[in-house]
């Protein structure tokens, strides 16, 4: 069971790689090195911040990038290039060959913030910084909010096309971002409906925000640690309410 | 192997449009150890066929059995099938060794197994020095052979075949058609879909054919091709058309005739005149140049057996 599903990720994951992506990463992070020692020069005295503030930044944008880019394509691409007829023919279940694709990428992801996490705190420690515990809490969640919008545009993908699915992602993705603020702000306080429905969207769709730390990093500032270990539980089990629903949908979908 | 009983599948691909019968109460059975072949013009239900056999979509009605030799689980089951989709496509970037042995691993093929028989059937089907090359390089006749490499490459009991004759060129169509043979002389169940009668002839005992989703003949090959009044014999012979129209005058053997110039002549006559023809030829000295069965198309044989 477990080797089919390792089988299937590591191809995947060697597919990714030989594709152009790693080059991307890769030049990213010589981006994040080059703009820091640029912005060192200028900035005087908070050469931490420009270097913790434009890497991360870079980083997230990077994760979230191979989530919706290649999530949109990891099973609809599979499904309209024909593809998957070849590895479920074969004795592989469709929950192993989803897990399969999912861990593969989920590869990618982990390669690409090994990659440009160490650029960060070689940049980092070279301009002379220390590295907080917190920013080590920022890269975890970094990797489960790029975890999260890969599982949404994933079951997207299996309900609509490819620019749909990538265009709600992207409109959840923000959203989920913005949504904390909106809140307490008068005009929705005023209007008991509009704050309802923000309420429920609240509880429902996936609160992105909550795994963006990275002001507190920016500032050195501190967060308990039970709030740390809340929002990580948060992201995990909606990646796993997420998993529960794709598998769910894939094992009933025609494959034509 | 397989048998599906009164398969029904109907699309319905959006809300407006009526509802489309693809597949009208299909049922056929594919004995172990036979090859057959599965005939149809484009759009007639094959691959919705083999979808349903394979499992990747649902029929609205009507079951899909495999005969309890090949295991009692799907699991078991697919182990010892060989599938090559229609059009196969692959990652781009793997490489085909890659390839070959992720789909041989997904079918449990131990590696030291799978090593030598890469090896080996890379060299039968020339694609040996390809092998450590992207397949976004191959050619598409590469890719075909590549792809049914893949289906044979766990020794299945039991090969489903989309089309596999289609994008070969002449060469590698009769190469194909050998290895198809030679594996179903090994014992093993081959059904392969095409919409070209010739291909199907040469190599299969059986047919089942398709048109519009309803099944209309299930049977010999020979029956349905070979039997056929359309099935002429074309003979070209070297000579003057006054000399070779004298030696076979009288018998009312010929069905047309073709002067080209006045050297050669282009003779088509039925498949019964045929043993009558030739000898009289022989008999006569006549110089025989070629020999050619020309066979009945595909639509011929589908209005032969809707006047029946
Ligand atoms: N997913 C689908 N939705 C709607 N129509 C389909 C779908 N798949 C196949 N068809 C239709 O079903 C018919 C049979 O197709 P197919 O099985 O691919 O034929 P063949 O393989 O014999 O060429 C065609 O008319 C095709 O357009
Ligand atoms: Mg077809």
């Amino acid at each position: 069971m477990n080797s089919k599903i390792y089988t299937i990720a590591y191809y995947t994951f060697k597919e990714v790689l030989k594709s152009k992506v790693l080059y991307g990463v890769l030049f990213i992070g010589l981006a994040i090195m080059l703009s820091v020692f640029v912005a060192s020069e200028f900035t005087y005295g908070a050469p931490f911040r420009v270097a913790i503030d434009v890497g991360l930044g870079l980083l997230s944008l990077s994760s979230l990038g191979i989530s919706l880019f290649l999530g949109v394509n990891l099973l609809s691409k599979e499904i309209e290039s024909r593809t998957i007829y070849m590895i479920i023919s074969r004795p592989v279940t469709r929950i192993q060959f989803i897990l399969g694709k999912l861990l593969g990428l989920i590869g990618v992801l982990i390669v690409n913030t090994l990659i440009l996490s160490t650029m960060i705190v070689l940049v980092t420690v070279l301009l002379g910084n220390q590295i907080e515990g917190l920013f080590f809490w920022s890269i975890l969640f970094n990797f489960l909010e790029s975890l999260l919008l890969l599982l949404v545009v994933t079951a997207f993908s299996l309900v609509t096309n490819t620019v749909l699915s990538s265009v709600f992602s992207f409109v959840l993705l923000i959203a989920g971002h913005f949504i904390a603020d909106t809140q307490n702000i008068m005009f929705v306080t005023s209007r008991p409906l509009l704050s309802e429905v923000l309420k429920f969207y609240h509880y429902v769709l996936p609160g992105f925000y909550k795994l963006n730390i990275k002001d507190y990093v920016l500032y050195k500032q501190t967060l308990p640690t039970d709030f740390l270990i809340m929002n990580t539980v948060y992201g995990l089990s909606y990646s796993a309410f997420l998993l529960f629903l794709i598998i769910y949908i894939f094992n009933r979908k025609n494959l034509d | 192997m397989v048998k599906l009983e009164q398969v029904e599948k109907i699309f319905k691909s959006d809300l407006l449009a009526q509802p489309f019968v693809a597949l009208d109460k299909v049922s056929f059975n594919i004995p172990d150890g036979s090859l057959v072949g599965f005939l149809g013009a484009n759009g007639a239900g094959k691959t919705t066929s083999l979808k349903i056999i394979m499992d990747f979509i649902r029929p609205d009605s009507g079951q899909v059995t495999f005969s309890p030799s090949l295991g009692n689980s799907r699991i078991e089951i697919f182990k010892k099938i060989g599938f090559l989709p229609e059009r196969p496509y692959f990652y781009p970037n793997l490489n085909g060794e890659e390839f070959l042995n992720m789909l041989g691993t997904l079918s449990e093929t131990p590696k030291a197994v799978l090593r030598p028989r890469i090896k080996h059937w890379s060299q039968v089907f020339s694609i040996e020095h390809a092998l450590k090359r992207p397949l976004k390089t191959y050619s598409k006749g590469m890719l075909q052979r590549i792809g049914f490499l893949a289906a044979i490459l766990h020794d299945p009991e039991f090969i489903i075949l989309d089309e596999p004759l289609s994008g070969l060129d002449p060469v590698g169509r009769k190469g194909l058609k050998d290895v198809i043979s030679e594996v179903h002389k090994k014992g093993k169940t081959i059904f392969f879909s095409s919409h070209v009668v010739p291909d199907i002839e040469e190599i299969c005992d059986r047919v089942i054919f398709l048109e519009k989703g309803k099944l209309i003949y299930d049977g010999s090959v020979q029956t349905l091709i070979h039997s056929s009044p359309n099935t002429e014999i074309a003979i070209k012979v070297k000579g003057n058309r006054e000399v070779v129209e004298n030696i076979l005058k009288g018998e009312n053997l010929v069905k047309s005739w073709d002067d080209m110039g006045s050297d050669y002549q282009y003779i088509k006559v039925s498949a019964e005149s045929k043993q009558k023809t030739l000898s009289l030829l022989v008999n006569h000295s006549i110089d025989i140049v070629s020999l050619d069965v020309e066979k009945p198309t595909l639509e011929e044989i589908f209005y032969k057996i809707k006047n029946k």
